[in-house]
Order: C-alpha cells, then sequence, then structure tokens
C-alpha cells in the first residue's frame, strides 16, 4: 500500500512539473499579457538639432486632368514659417499653372473646379512644369482645412493633378 | 597667388562644407504609411538621411504588442499577408526589436543598404512569423 501511495505521489509531482513546463512554454510562445499591456516610446526627432525646417505634411501627386507626378510636403522653418516643396515633381506644360491649397472635399466629385478666393489659396504661379521648387505659405493658412495641394490650369479652369497632404 | 588660393579653399572649407552637410542632414529620402497585416498597425514610417546615417522614424504609429516584435526592412514593394515570408523568403535587413507598440520611435539602418532594393518596413512577429504591419517607401 506505501508503496502504490509513493509512485501515485511521484506520478502526481511529475504530471505536475511536466503541465508546468508545458504552461511555460504556452506563456512564452503567446505572451497572452501583451494583449492587455502597451509599451509607449517617445523619441525626439533625429534631425531636430541643428535648426532644421521640421516636415509637417506629406503626400504624393495623383493625375488628375494630365499626368502629374512627384512629392508636395510641407515644412516649418524654426521661426514658424511655412513652406510647400515639391520633389521629383513633373507636370504638363501649360500657360497660368498655379499651384492652390485646397480641401479635398471640394474637388473629390468634379475635376474641372473654378476655385474661389474662399475655398482655395493661390501659392502662386507654378515656378516649373519640372523639378524640385518651393512655395511660402501665408501664417494664417489653416492646413488641416487646406490640406491638398492642386496644379490649377487658370487657362483652362481645370485640375492638372493633386496630392493630398497627410501628416508626418 | 597660391596663398590667396589655399586661404580661399580654407574659406570654402570653413564656412561652405558644414552648410552643405547640414542641408543634406535631415532631408526626407523616403516615407509612406503602413496597413495592418495580421494586426491593425497605422502611423508613418519615414527615412531621413542625417549627419550619422540613414534613420528610419516611425510617427503616430500604433500596431498590436506581441512577442519578439522586429522591424524589418523587406525586399518587397509592399507585403499583403505573412505568407510572403514562410514560402517566399524574402530578403530582410532585422533594424532590431520594436521598441513600443505605441509612439515615435527611431532606427539606424545600416550604412550600405540598398534601399532600391529594400522598399517596404515590415513590423514581424519573429515567434509566430507573422507579417503585423507593412509600410512601403515612396521617394
Amino acid at each position: 500500500m506505501k508503496i502504490t501511495g509513493s509512485t501515485s505521489l511521484v506520478k502526481r509531482v511529475l504530471l505536475l512539473a511536466f503541465a508546468l513546463v508545458v504552461l511555460f512554454g504556452l506563456w512564452y510562445a503567446f505572451r497572452p499579457e501583451k494583449l492587455f499591456i502597451n509599451k509607449r516610446v517617445d523619441e525626439a526627432a533625429p534631425i531636430l538639432s541643428k535648426g532644421q525646417p521640421t516636415p509637417l505634411f506629406t503626400g504624393r501627386f495623383q493625375r488628375e486632368l494630365h499626368k502629374t507626378t512627384g512629392r508636395g510636403t510641407v515644412y516649418q522653418r524654426p521661426d514658424g514659417t511655412r513652406y510647400l516643396q515639391l520633389t521629383d515633381f513633373s507636370t504638363s506644360n501649360a500657360p497660368a499653372l498655379h499651384v492652390l491649397l485646397v480641401n479635398s472635399k471640394d474637388i473629390g466629385a468634379n475635376k474641372d473646379f473654378a476655385p474661389t478666393g474662399k475655398s482655395s489659396i493661390d501659392l502662386g504661379e507654378l515656378k516649373n512644369t519640372q523639378g524640385d521648387q518651393d512655395y511660402t505659405i501665408g501664417s494664417a493658412v489653416d492646413l488641416s482645412q487646406f490640406n491638398t495641394v492642386a496644379i490649377y490650369s487658370a487657362g483652362s479652369n481645370s485640375n492638372f493633378g493633386m496630392a493630398k497632404l497627410e501628416s508626418f | 597667388m597660391r596663398f590667396a588660393r589655399l586661404i580661399g579653399l580654407a574659406v570654402a572649407i570653413t564656412f561652405v562644407a558644414p552648410g552643405l552637410a547640414i542641408a543634406q542632414s535631415g532631408a526626407i529620402v523616403e516615407t509612406g504609411t503602413f496597413h495592418g497585416v495580421v494586426h491593425k498597425t497605422i502611423g508613418r514610417a519615414t527615412i531621413y538621411a542625417s549627419s550619422n546615417g540613414r534613420v528610419l522614424r516611425l510617427t503616430h504609429f500604433t500596431t498590436s504588442n506581441g512577442p519578439n516584435l522586429h522591424v524589418l526592412l523587406i525586399a518587397a514593394n509592399d507585403a499583403q499577408d505573412d505568407e510572403n515570408f514562410l514560402t517566399k523568403k524574402i530578403e530582410r535587413v532585422d533594424l532590431g526589436p520594436l521598441k513600443g507598440n505605441e509612439g515615435d520611435q527611431n532606427y539606424t539602418i545600416p550604412a550600405g543598404t540598398d534601399l532600391s532594393k529594400y522598399k517596404a518596413v515590415s513590423i514581424f512577429c519573429e515567434h509566430f512569423n507573422a507579417n503585423f504591419g507593412t509600410a512601403p517607401l515612396e521617394r
């Protein structure tokens, strides 16, 4: 009787040890507590130390009426002034092309649009149909409202291409 | 005459060269936004050129927490599912363990990494060989 009792005890201990190993293995594999525990970090941008302009928004151009490619990025200088930079930019040539800031809602429906003073901000004539170029953005412009760059032909009242700006 | 040239060169090195270095530092090389694959993953991945080499920075970033998550650059334009990793054995550059599943964070990219080859960032769970989310990078 004593012997069988001790073997069952040994069995139980072995079973318990085995179960613990399995449980540890399952925990290690799935780490279920991580479903509930978030780890938040907040590292500084690697480039802000030297008085560099900070990128705020960016977006890639998509064609509307004419093939338009490249990227539009809004930067903020250390003194607070902002500018739009076009990079790898290319569009069709046409007279009186302007760079506009518009609200994406206003140009979703139709590709041709006549921007009025309130619904768009004119950053000036397009300097070049190819290549990198900068445009100053006025300090009063609300970029959460005017969140899309449009290459607008005043001559034909059409939108050549646009870039929706997204936050960095 | 030679002396004047030397002075000119010295002036150029002293004043112009640091300016050039600063102008190049902080330039955006590529950027893209995350889409969740196995788990919901959002945010932006941007590669900056800095004076100490290139840095991958994640902003507005959120993914699921998980065991043994790593940040990878993968030799693909994009990844839709984790099968890419299991079957095709996509080449990858491991930038290290994910520092946090939320928030802004920076990762150094090894010198010599060919970014024309490694065109997407992946948040990858080494334990389950699962791709939590991918950000295709574009100029």
